[in-house]
């Protein structure tokens, strides 16, 4: 390629050197992600799930929020519907972080691509983001970081499915669910380029606050996102001549 | 829930959930590359962020609006997140030891 100026970035990358900064970018997040394992592999022994079905549906599914959404619905006849209903509304806020994702994709092939997604979640997402601000070009950061967490998230299952003796509200009384809020607070003044996000943002919190009064559980994030972008773009549109 | 009804959710789950995983990046592939959508998606990223939060801090009530503020602050003075991170939750704590469980 000529060194010539050229105004798109260059293409991103997939390295182990991107997934060794993903997963160190991650490691703040993981004792409250050991709990939140933990606390569903007791959940899910307490509705009558085996713990091998436990553990593979944390290797498999890998989305704390609706593993434990579900286990609220596990009765037999099995309810499909509700079930599978539950499963998508509490996870389709993954299409925006995914969409969100496209520069950092580009020119990947598609199993890199596809394969990274397999671990594409809000915390890794979000460090991600936030490092692509700081010229972060490497999907790596996304899969180290997935993969730490993963592992983090499958081995507290087991020890909660074996062991016992906490639960949902302990975790509360440590603050460790605080910790995840923090953790995007936190990443969101990295975000931040300026008075330019002022409006976008403040209309996303309105509508997910809205989602969250107004509409069924878990659309917030899908509501307030999209309606943030379509602020920012549509402000942007009225101030071009 | 017999065995294979648990094996059969497990797998249905992880197809449903691993499709909104692909779902965006797939999706996004048909939108055609220009100035505009590149500003949508990059005002999407913030937004989303901002839509966990929000409902999240207010769900932790005072203890939430007392560790995202002083995590936001922190993060803003000392311009590195765990320490910020940790100062939130140290405060939150504080808050709980001495104003009682909310």
């Amino acid at each position: 390629m000529p060194p010539t100026s050229e105004p798109h970035p260059p293409g991103a990358t997939l390295t182990w050197a991107g997934c060794w900064r993903g997963a160190r970018a991650i490691l703040p997040v993981l004792p409250p992600v050991f709990v939140f394992g933990i606390a569903f592999g007791i959940a899910a022994r307490g509705v009558g799930l085996e713990g091998w079905v436990a553990a593979l549906m944390s290797m498999a599914v890998f989305a704390g929020a609706a593993q434990f959404a579900v286990l609220d619905l596990w009765t037999s006849p099995v309810p499909w519907l509700p079930l599978l209903v539950a499963t998508f509304a509490i996870n389709a806020r993954h299409i925006l972080l995914g969409a969100s994702l496209r520069a950092l994709c580009q020119g990947l092939s598609p199993w890199k691509v596809y394969g990274a997604m397999t671990l594409l979640s809000d915390l890794n997402w979000a460090a991600l983001i936030a490092a692509e601000r700081k010229g972060e070009r490497d999907l790596g950061y996304l899969v180290g970081g997935g993969l730490l967490m993963w592992a983090t998230w499958v081995s507290a299952t087991v020890i909660g499915a074996v062991a016992g003796g906490l639960t949902l509200d302990d975790v509360k009384t440590y603050a460790l669910d605080l910790v995840l809020v923090a953790f995007f607070a936190t990443t969101l003044v990295g975000l931040r380029r300026g008075r330019v996000d002022d409006l976008p943002w403040l209309v996303a919190g309105l509508a997910a606050m809205g989602a969250v009064w107004f509409l069924p559980p878990n659309w917030h994030v899908m509501v307030g996102g999209l309606a943030g972008g379509v602020a920012g773009l549509i402000r942007d549109e009225l101030k071009r001549p | 829930m017999s065995t294979t009804d648990a094996l059969l959710v497990v797998c249905a789950m992880a197809l449903v959930t691993y499709a909104t995983r692909a779902g965006g990046i797939f999706l996004v592939g048909f939108v055609p590359m220009s100035a505009r959508t590149e500003n949508f998606l990059r005002y999407l990223a913030g937004a989303v962020l901002v839509a966990l939060v929000v409902p999240a801090t207010v769900r932790g009530g005072p203890e939430g609006y007392v560790a995202v503020g002083v995590a936001i602050l922190a993060r803003l003075v000392l311009r590195k997140a765990l320490p910020a991170i940790a100062l939130g939750i140290l405060a939150a704590a504080l808050w709980r030891a001495y104003m009682g469980a909310s």
